[in-house]
């Protein structure tokens, strides 16, 4: 489902260039609950941010269920990206003036994969699979954190993408929440999705099933995770 | 709802203070542009529609003898001509209280079907019986008088004749009595003769098939050359331009006023631009994770399009009261100005899309930059944005700022100012648009007033007299200087001229029926005079020896197809064509095309030692002094024709103007409205986007009164800013103002006059907006607790 070649990535600073990744290799199936782990600065979130097109590969190719990540034009990306991946945020990022329904119905909203009438009440069933459908109303700030990253979850899985990819979502939350957010997350893999998460959590055994160790931009580990 | 539908109206709602200055300055300068569309629209199309109700005359022909029925019914008949009446026009005064006035006779004879230039009756009946006259219906007020009263009117021995007013006419062809200080009457040729004056229908109105300049003017040649064949001799020919007198001013003016209209549009178009823009850096986070969830730029460009809509089309519907209001008012007092009956208040489709697409087009094109730039951010720049100030780097300017020391607050302040120099240019271009604005309507007013006031001070003179006839100059010097309170008099000839060619063709005049519109003179003072003192364009003043020499005013010289200093210049007295050499071209506030030229110049026309006009200066009262050297003038049997008082011409001259002035002041202030609102918002907008930088002061130990007297100064120094340079811009943009509108009222630019109180007022007036927009948002933010500032996003 994701598939990562040979890729790197640098950032122009003054003097030079800093290489964020370089020849990374990674593959994720469908089904399969991924932790990208490091220290900051190991290349992490750049190489989350190239798997959602949100970032472009100086070299190497990223392919993500079935697309050529690296060859869409900018233009293209957004509507590509809100179909094909769900993302999760470490701070939520809920829009604050929307309701939690109206979060979750905003992808439908602009990538139009759902008839206009079955928004809500296809909003109201994501929410009830992460468990907040009694909040569907109300405004994130009337949340807790973890009920605000459930929602954002339930957002994420709004155009039912076949990839959910996560930047440190337990980054915020205590450690029970933290916990049941990443239950969450093994099941959604285990209901087909192939989820790529960016953690600094380092107990991840029990929730994962692979573990890819960067360091310094490079993938220093990948293994199997065993439960 | 669509969510991003429900989140545009839910932003909206959270920003509402914002957004009401949004919609309050889009409003503020929509009633203006609905006004002045409105005002336009309908005096334009009315003004026509009067006009050309009266079937006023393409042409007068002035023949001499008069002009009987059967020539009357034989012009009907010449081709081009669809009808044509013969009538008498007779300049003469009327006794009103202790003082002389102006009064044009409109003779018209009983069996005059009323085709052509015609009247409406408004009361009493046509025609008077021979001791009654009709007047025109806003000549009452000059003439002191009402239906049944009664009129001493001079007849040529200047003796009067009681005159009972039977009742009132509408005469749609004529500019309001009052502006022209002229009392207008409708008599019969018996009625006329009564008064003493010969009645004979001199004038021959025609009315030709094709109303443009070039047919009218062949027609009327035409015609005049077949009343010559005749052995009818044609003095003058009159081919007025197919409008009111006051028609292309009035239509010009207005223009320009809804051009001003359009261009406090474009300001609050400007205005809601920068507030959104502000708005939506505030928002680069959320547009970022609305791409990641599949928005595209386009879809975030029509939301915050939409957004600008709402706003829009919420302050056009909200203008549409006052716009109709203070349109049907102006178009109401401008319609009194021109003497124009409004007969349909009805306004044409296209007024009301006009009025609606530049609501909704000018404030979208103007919005459409910032908005693009905010929806085309990309997902990473978007994510990145954490609102912090980083924005001082290493530009020369910063490490100028950096350098400076002065205050604490101060330092702070002026290095906060300069931090988002986009920002701060936009704000000043706003504050500095609405000034320029309002500082060059206040220095067009004053120039104006400056200009009439020079122009008058220009005028030695207190007082113009014009003999019935021509008398000897020693005679008439002799009387005034005999008379208590003339302190000197000058004895001058005046003629009514026209334009003439080289090879002695008689160019047709321009002059309306009303004989004031559209004149030109020769006029030969002494020289030197001390009567006069006009400011020299070009050239020189006239001196003495000039046997042919000739002085233009500026109406004179754009008659005459602006000849240069040095040009031959042709005039034409009683059909007899005169050359001269232009010397020099003069300014002259007030008063029609005139030609001066020295008295041995115009010796062909009049006879040598002999006057038709005087100057007198006097040191008591003017209207009291002219009325005792008249009386003694009479009886020395010099009789006066007219005598006009140099503080009636003012008055003229004010009453022209006084409502384009009082809407161009108008104008102003709602300029200035847009540019304080403008100013409010964007200073609203910088002190929100800092709340959390207040936050870390807070933490660091600065007190909210702190926070709120830096955030004050800020926005005070924005203020004075830009009021310095809107009170710069101001001085080119009143030029180009001056130049429109003095082109337009005298035919020459006005000068550059500063409105010191104008100015001040301005620059007080921004300060203090500035103070209070930025002392509204600073005490909010210095409400906050820290841990509410840290966590603002």
């Amino acid at each position: 489902m994701v598939q990562v070649r040979g890729v790197a990535k640098a950032y122009p600073v003054p003097g030079g260039e800093f290489p964020a990744l370089s020849g990374v290799d990674v593959a994720v199936d469908a089904g399969e609950f991924t932790a990208v782990v490091g220290r900051s600065g190991s290349g992490k979130t750049t190489l989350l941010n190239l798997l959602a097109g949100i970032d472009r590969p100086t070299a190497g190719e990223i392919w993500v269920a079935g697309t050529a990540v690296h060859e869409v034009p900018e233009t293209r990306l957004a509507a590509w990206r809100g179909r094909a991946v769900g993302l999760v945020f470490q701070f939520f990022q809920l829009l604050p003036t929307l309701t939690v329904a109206e979060n979750v119905m905003l992808p439908m909203d602009f990538c139009g994969t759902v008839p206009a009438r079955r928004r809500r009440p296809l909003a109201l069933e994501l929410l009830d699979r992460v468990g907040i459908a009694e909040h569907a109303d109300k405004v994130p700030a009337g949340l807790s954190g973890g009920q605000q990253q459930r929602a954002a979850i339930a957002r994420a899985l709004a155009n039912d993408p076949p990839v959910i990819l996560a930047d440190e979502p337990t980054g915020n939350l205590d450690s029970a929440t933290a916990g049941a957010i990443l239950t969450l997350f093994r099941e959604l893999a285990h209901a087909g999705k192939a989820v790529v998460m960016v953690t600094h959590e380092r107990d991840l055994s029990g929730y994962v099933d692979r573990q890819v160790t960067l360091v310094d931009g490079r993938v220093a580990e990948d293994v199997a995770v065993s439960r | 709802m669509r969510p991003r539908t429900v989140k545009m109206w839910r932003d909206l709602v959270a920003a509402r203070g914002r957004v009401a200055l949004m919609i309050l300055a889009i409003a503020v300068a929509m009633s203006g542009v609905g006004a002045l569309l409105i005002a336009r629209t309908v005096i334009v199309r009315e003004a026509a529609a009067v006009y050309a109700g009266t079937n006023p005359a393409s042409a007068t022909l002035e023949v001499q003898g008069g002009v009987d029925a059967a020539l009357l019914a034989q012009v009907r008949t010449r081709p081009g001509v669809t009808d044509a009446a013969a009538r008498q026009t007779v300049l003469t005064r009327v006794r009103v209280g202790d003082q002389w006035r102006r009064m044009l006779l409109f003779v018209i004879a009983p069996d005059d079907p009323m085709r052509v230039a015609k009247l409406r009756l408004e009361s009493g009946a046509w025609p008077p019986a021979d001791g009654e006259l009709l007047i025109e219906r806003t000549a009452g007020p000059v003439l002191d008088a009402a239906a049944g009263d009664r009129l001493a009117v001079a007849g040529p021995s200047g003796a009067t004749t009681e005159v009972r007013v039977s009742g009132t006419v509408y005469d749609a062809a004529l500019a309001p009595a009052g502006q022209e200080s002229t009392g207008y009457g409708y008599l019969t040729p018996a009625g006329l003769a009564r008064l003493g004056f010969t009645a004979s229908a001199d004038e021959l109105r025609i009315v030709t098939s094709e109303r443009d300049e070039a047919s009218v003017e062949a027609t009327a040649t035409a015609v005049a050359a077949w009343l010559t064949a005749q052995g009818r001799q044609v003095h003058l020919i009159q081919a007025p331009p197919y409008q009111h007198p006051h028609h292309s001013q009035s239509e010009t003016i207005t223009g320009m006023f809804l051009a001003f209209a359009v261009a406090a549009l474009v300001l609050a178009g400007v205005l809601v631009a920068a507030t959104l823009g502000g708005m939506l850096a505030a928002q680069t986070r959320q547009i970022g994770i609305m791409k990641t969830v599949g928005a595209t730029t386009g879809q975030l460009l029509r939301v915050h399009l939409g957004a600008v809509a709402v706003i829009a089309a919420s302050a056009t519907v909200l203008a549409v009261g006052p716009a109709l209001l203070a349109g049907y008012g102006l178009s109401g007092l401008v319609a009194e100005m021109l003497n124009v009956e409004i007969g349909s208040r009805a306004l044409p489709w296209w007024v009301p899309a006009s009025y609606l697409a530049a609501g909704l087009a000018i404030p979208l094109l103007v919005a459409l930059v910032p908005l693009v730039r905010a929806a085309r951010i990309t997902v990473r720049a978007a994510l990145d944005d954490h609102g912090a100030g980083t924005e001082v780097g290493g530009r020369r300017t910063d490490r100028w700022l950096t350098r400076l020391r002065g205050g604490r607050l101060s330092t702070l302040a002026l290095r906060n100012l300069m931090r988002r120099r986009g920002r701060l240019a936009l704000t000043l271009a706003l504050l500095a648009a609405g000034g320029a604005m309002f500082t060059s309507g206040l220095n067009s007013s004053a120039a104006w007033r400056s200009w009439v006031d020079d122009g008058m001070a220009r005028r030695a003179y207190d007082a113009q007299l014009r003999l019935a006839s021509s008398a000897p100059v020693d005679t008439i010097t002799g009387a005034a200087t005999a008379v208590d309170g003339v302190v000197a008099a000058e004895p001058f000839v005046s003629l009514v001229a026209t334009p003439a060619t080289a090879d002695g063709r008689i160019e047709v005049q321009r002059t309306y029926p009303d004989d004031g519109h559209g004149r030109f003179l020769l006029a030969a003072l002494p020289v030197p005079t001390r009567m006069v003192d006009f400011e020299v364009t070009a050239g020189r003043w006239l001196q003495a020896g000039d046997t042919d020499g000739v002085v233009l005013n500026q109406s004179a010289v754009s008659r005459l197809g602006d000849p240069r200093v040095g040009d031959d210049v042709h005039l034409a007295v009683d059909g007899v064509v005169g050359r001269w050499r232009l010397v020099g071209t003069i300014a002259e506030a007030g008063g029609p095309a005139t030609a001066y030229a020295s008295p041995q110049s115009v010796s062909r026309f009049v006879e040598p030692g002999t006057a038709n006009m005087l100057h007198i200066i006097t040191d008591g009262d003017p209207g009291v002094v002219a009325g005792e050297l008249e009386a003694a003038l009479n009886s020395m049997g010099v009789l006066v024709g007219e005598s006009m008082l140099t503080e009636d011409l003012r008055t003229a001259i004010d009453e022209h103007v006084a409502i384009f002035i009082g809407t161009l002041l108008a104008l102003a202030t709602l300029m200035a409205a847009v540019g304080v609102l403008g100013l409010a918002a964007t200073m609203s907008i910088t002190v929100t986007q800092r709340t959390r930088e207040y936050g870390v002061m807070q933490a660091i130990g600065a007190r909210p009164a702190i926070i709120r007297r830096m955030v004050v100064l800020e926005g005070t120094l924005t203020g004075l800013l830009g009021s310095l340079v809107a009170i710069v811009l101001g001085v080119p943009l009143s030029v180009l103002v001056g130049e429109l509108l003095g082109t337009i009222s005298f035919g020459l630019p006005l000068p550059l006059r500063l409105a010191p109180g104008g100015l001040v007022a301005w620059l007080l007036l921004s300060v203090a907006a500035a103070a209070a927009a930025t002392l509204v948002a600073a005490r909010r933010a210095a409400r906050l607790t820290v841990r509410e500032t840290l966590s603002y996003q």
